[in-house]
């Protein structure tokens, strides 16, 4: 782990943004995640590591509950999103899924326009009064995705023709348009290459001002290098969760050594 | 020899070919497989195809040229004064080919020898009564000409068959030797089986594109033929369809061309909506058991015979709408139960499956990560379905609804019975109308003069639809084809 260069950052660690409690998760007869306890700080990212099929993408979509979506999946446990539990019957997971943004694995733009891409959330929320508001909100977020310049002459191309890590930017801009307070991320750079990757990293640090992000990834580097807190999965439960710099230079538990130094997985 | 022996003796050469090779092309390579360029059945199919191909194109070739070479040489025996034109020189030679038949039946019976058969002359023999007494009836008595031809014809005949046999049985055995001494371990045996298939593959898609060919065709010189008889300006653009056999027909298009437009476009206003909702419902909304015993019964509706929806709108969508919005239910806008709205509500719900159907494949064929990406954002099912699934999806749909159009244009059997034969240019739905399909039909039924505009007129007809759903499937199949350009 030569290579690493942890971003040290003063890191406002105060309060508890997402706080999960025994999460059980079901794939009809397959227990997929078992007892996790976690606690996501705001404006913190915090990254979800461990090998495949460890359960990491399962729990991350629990968070906005995008597991409603699988007819065989069944979510147990208590994940409270300030305070307030997601899974009561009174919360609509369409409102939630507005509060907690998702970044998948794919770069996944709509066949629309690269400007109806980032207007599709702010129209369906209702968050711009008129199209002057729209136009602000679009260019906002499509800067904060650090897509801005190589997208301002063209919102009108389609956002299927931009190139791989273009369309990454865009999905997250898409994301971030719609003011999330937590924004989640299910690798989302495994589809780009290496220069795509540093722009989205670069990214993720820059929207620690505003948002919690949860980053799934499957490179330690890459948690290494922007995340705060680090969360170890491995075949479905928590194994250790703390500090980045010390899950990967000190870790407690032998499992996770393990996997850091690259002899399970 | 007769053909279905013959045929047999082939196939059953073919196949003692088919263990020979394999067992020659074994023994060569000492039993050891793996010493065999292809697996040994290839040896065995190598040799069983070198029999069956040259043997049976030799029969093939021979049943097509050994009737015309005997016609040629037969009708040349004919005298000039015995016929006026082609068609009478074809009376005569079929005369022939019916008094050699009955020489063949006599023969067979045994009231003639063989040597008689060949040797009888009119002058002494009263052929007429001698194959009366074996069944085969002539038409008047047989002049000296026709029985030499006939004579003739079965001496030609017999050698014919004779050499036949001769050529396929040597096709098949030559090669069978040929394959044979060519069969050792290392011949690409496999190579040449595949080959022999491909060729096969290709057969059965040239027989397919050729027919299309030849119906294009036949269309096209008929129409010719038409438009000989009746000018093309008058056929396209008159207004008037009144057919009489009896001359002075006016054969306007427009009117049929009318009807068929306005029942595909209320077939296609209820099935596209009905068709579509239902598709969206069951790709969309519908779990995985609601699916299972949905989709199959919407597609029964697709197996039912167009015929059984014109008896349900003759039987009951017809008087039904009488009730409605006839005289009886005090609107009086029906004269009677066959009326554009009935054939095009039936037809209607015949379109339903092929619209939901190919629209539930398109909208299932929507990547999953679109709709993930709509409801992660805090999207709606529906405001996901509206906005995102739709859209990716719409120009697939755009096909299937242009494929449905084409079928409603081709539809014969439900404005047969549902929409009335009057041929009117009207915009009340609830009148009588007809349309191009049931118009062709009855052009052609009964004992037309295929010579006469009035009958020809119905192949300028076909040509018209033809054109037109060629236009709309070739406009589908381009949106289908540029619509999996879309995402991804």
């Amino acid at each position: 782990m030569n290579d690493m260069r942890i971003v040290r950052k003063d890191v406002d660690m105060n309060d508890t943004k997402i706080s999960a409690k025994k999460v059980q998760v079901f794939y009809g007869e397959t227990h997929a995640i078992k007892d996790v306890d976690v606690e996501i700080k705001d404006k913190t990212v915090t990254a979800f590591i461990g090998p495949s099929g460890c359960g990491k993408s399962t729990f991350l979509r629990c968070l906005n509950r995008m597991n409603d979506t699988i007819d065989i999946c069944r979510v147990e446990g208590n994940i409270l999103l300030d305070g307030e539990d997601i899974y009561d019957k009174r919360v609509d997971p369409v409102q939630l899924r507005a509060k907690v943004g998702m970044v998948f694995q794919r770069p996944n733009p709509f066949p629309k326009s690269i400007y109806d891409n980032i207007a599709y959330g702010p129209r369906i929320h209702g968050l711009a009064k008129n199209k002057a508001d729209l136009d602000e909100i679009v260019e906002k977020a499509l800067r904060r995705g650090a897509i801005w310049d190589e997208v301002k002459d063209r919102l009108d191309a389609p956002g299927t023709g931009l190139s791989g890590g273009q369309q990454q930017r865009l999905c997250i801009a898409r994301a971030v348009a719609t003011e999330p307070e937590v924004l989640l991320m299910d690798e989302p750079c495994s589809a780009l290459d290496p220069i795509a990757t540093l722009q989205v990293e670069e990214l993720i640090d820059e929207l620690r001002e505003n948002f919690s992000v949860v980053i799934v990834t499957h490179s330690m580097q890459q948690a290494a290098r922007v995340s705060q807190k680090t969360a170890f999965f491995h075949l479905g439960n928590l194994v250790e969760y703390g500090d980045t710099e010390q899950i990967f230079t000190n870790p407690h538990d032998e499992r996770t050594e393990s996997y850091i130094t690259g002899r399970i997985g | 020899m007769p053909l279905l022996w013959l045929f047999i003796l082939v196939v059953a050469l073919g196949l003692i070919g088919f263990i020979l090779g394999r067992t020659r092309a074994l023994k060569d390579a000492n039993g050891d497989i793996r010493l065999l360029h292809s697996l040994p059945n290839y040896y065995g199919s190598n040799v069983l195809l070198a029999v069956l191909i040259p043997g049976l194109a030799a029969m093939l070739l021979w049943l097509i040229l050994q009737p015309m070479v005997i016609q040629g040489q037969v009708s040349s025996m004919i005298p000039d004064t015995a016929y006026t034109d082609k068609g009478s020189l074809n009376l005569v030679m079929s005369d022939v080919r019916r008094v050699a038949e009955g020489l063949d039946i006599a023969v067979e019976q045994g009231t003639l020898t063989r040597e008689q058969a060949r040797d009888i002359r009119t002058e002494l023999t009263d052929i007429r009564a001698r194959l009366g007494a074996v069944g085969v009836a002539l038409g008047s008595n047989v002049e000296s000409y026709v029985l030499k031809a006939a004579q003739k014809y079965r001496t030609m005949n017999a050698v014919g068959n004779w050499m036949m046999t001769v050529a396929v049985l040597g096709a098949a055995l030559a090669g069978f030797a040929v394959s044979m001494l060519r069969t050792n371990k290392d011949m690409r045996a496999r190579n040449s089986v595949e080959r022999v298939i491909q060729g096969l593959l290709i057969g059965a898609a040239s027989i397919a594109i050729l027919t299309t060919l030849g119906i294009v065709l036949s269309l096209i010189f008929n129409t010719i033929e038409f438009f000989k008889l009746y000018p093309a300006l008058d056929f396209f653009f008159g207004t008037t369809w009144s057919p009489s056999f009896g001359g002075g027909s006016e054969l306007g298009i427009l009117p049929l061309f009318w009807g068929t437009f306005y029942v595909s476009i209320i077939a296609l206003l209820v099935a596209v909506p009905i068709g579509l909702f239902a598709a969206i419902y069951l790709s969309e909304y519908a779990g995985p058991k609601v699916r299972a015993i949905a989709k199959p019964l919407l597609e029964v509706l697709a197996g039912i015979p167009t015929i059984v929806y014109g008896l349900f709108a003759l039987l009951t969508v017809g008087p039904m709408l009488m009730t409605v919005f006839g005289a009886d239910g005090g609107l009086g806008w029906m004269q009677g139960g066959r009326s554009v709205m009935t054939a095009g509500l039936v037809m209607g719900v015949m379109l339903i499956p092929f619209v939901s159907s190919l629209s539930d494949d398109i909208i299932n064929a929507v990547p999953q990560a679109m709709r993930d990406g709509s409801l992660g954002l805090g999207a709606t099912k529906s405001e996901t379905v509206r906005q995102v699934v739709l859209p990716a999806a719409l120009p697939g749909i755009v096909g299937a609804i242009l494929l449905a159009a084409s079928r409603a244009i081709g539809e014969t059997m439900i404005v047969v019975l549902g929409a009335g034969a009057a041929a009117k240019l009207n915009l009340n739905p609830f009148e009588a109308m007809t349309t191009v399909t049931t118009r062709i039909v009855s052009q052609l039924t009964g004992d037309a003069d295929f010579a006469s505009a009035e009958a020809l007129v119905a192949f300028a007809l076909g040509m018209t639809l033809f054109v037109i759903t060629l236009v709309l499937n070739i406009f589908a199949l381009v949106i289908v084809r540029k619509y999996r350009e879309q995402y991804d």
